[in-house]
């Protein structure tokens, strides 16, 4: 199976998802994984999507572009390599899941000390979301993780240093198990 | 006899089940083949019956053991249930065996009151809180067609709240 992924993005307006997936529908491609959001009135999405044997990243890219061309989207498509990830998606076995929450002041540098910190100690983020609330003068930042961790991981050193980093950046951090029940 | 554990996109899940009526024979068969079939899946603690491809309402719990279990039965097969009392919800993680690879936020009652016929065919109510009746309300949604994926809150999501000027 070939698969690629298709990045859009563009003034946000009714009709872009219905306009982008009927474009790769005319050319046979089918809907894998995907996630689309509106992010300061610019409407993104990323999307994992199988085409027929043949089709060429470029060719896709050209056409997705005229097609859209009055949306006025940013279309950017590359092939996907084969492997485990393509179908499966992030690698969750033998890993333990953790919510992280992040939040006050805002300040550059937020994401990536908090991100980095993360990595050192092995952590994956699977999913990642910020927001910028509040007012103009004295804007609050707001971010939202789900990391996974080896499981025979002690997470306590990982949890010492974000206690750390809290008192560092004068932001609030929680970490939470993020496991769910099969029922 | 362990049966094979249905998956989405079986429309016998999404369609609510029938009756069971008086316990005879093929209600005892159907009460032990849920028990199997949920003794057969270590991380399963419930197993309905449109679960193994028969739709009426009947279903089996354990939360025996439980890390998050708080009030515990054992093993509970219900038939004909239905809700009497429940409390105030809690948003929880929840998998489904019929739904793989997924999870999903899903409020629930902490506490709850059902009554149910048993294996005996005698009026059974059983009192639950906590784990014990989070699993019996994900069973009871199996009864009437839903999945969990028809109660999910984004709960670990943010959304920018409507301004109105």
């Amino acid at each position: 199976m070939t698969r690629v992924v298709v990045t859009a993005f563009g003034p946000d307006r009714p009709g872009i998802v219905a306009a982008v997936t009927g474009a790769l529908v005319e050319r046979g491609a089918n809907l894998a994984d995907t996630a689309m959001t509106n992010l300061a009135g610019q409407f993104a999405m990323v999307l994992v999507v199988e085409v027929p044997e043949g089709e060429q990243a470029d060719a896709l890219e050209e056409a997705l572009a005229a097609r859209t061309a009055p949306l006025g989207l940013t279309v950017v498509v590359r092939p996907l390599p084969e492997g485990d990830d393509a179908t499966t998606g992030p690698q969750t076995d033998g890993r333990s899941a953790w919510a992280v929450s992040v939040y006050g002041a805002d300040r550059p540098g937020i994401v990536h000390q908090v991100s980095a910190l993360l990595a050192q100690h092995g952590a994956n983020v699977v999913d990642l979301t910020t927001r910028t609330v509040g007012s103009t003068g004295a804007p609050a930042y707001v971010m939202l993780l789900e990391v996974t961790l080896p499981a025979d991981r002690d997470v306590e050193p990982l949890a010492s240093d974000l206690r750390r980093l809290s008192a560092d950046l004068d932001v609030e951090i929680h970490l939470r198990p993020d496991d769910a029940d099969v029922l | 006899m362990i049966r094979p554990v249905v998956c989405l996109p079986d429309p016998i899940l999404s369609r609510p089940a029938a009756l069971v009526g008086p316990i005879g024979e093929s209600a005892r068969r159907l009460a032990a083949d849920l028990l199997d079939t949920m003794r057969a899946s270590s991380h399963s603690v419930g197993v309905a019956a449109p679960q193994i491809g028969i739709a009426r309402r009947a279903f089996c719990i354990d939360v025996t053991g439980h890390r998050k279990a708080s009030s515990c039965h054992g093993e509970v097969v219900l038939f004909d249930p239905v809700v009497l009392a429940s409390g105030p919800s809690e948003v929880g993680r929840e998998g489904c065996m019929s739904v793989p690879d997924l999870t999903g936020d899903v409020p629930r009652a902490t506490s709850i009151v059902v009554r149910g016929t048993d294996v005996e065919g005698d009026l059974v109510t059983v009192e639950a809180d906590g784990f014990e009746a989070r699993a019996l309300q994900h069973e009871l949604d199996h009864l009437d067609g839903l999945l969990f994926l028809d109660r999910i809150v984004a709960d670990d999501r943010v959304f920018r709240r409507r301004v109105y000027r």
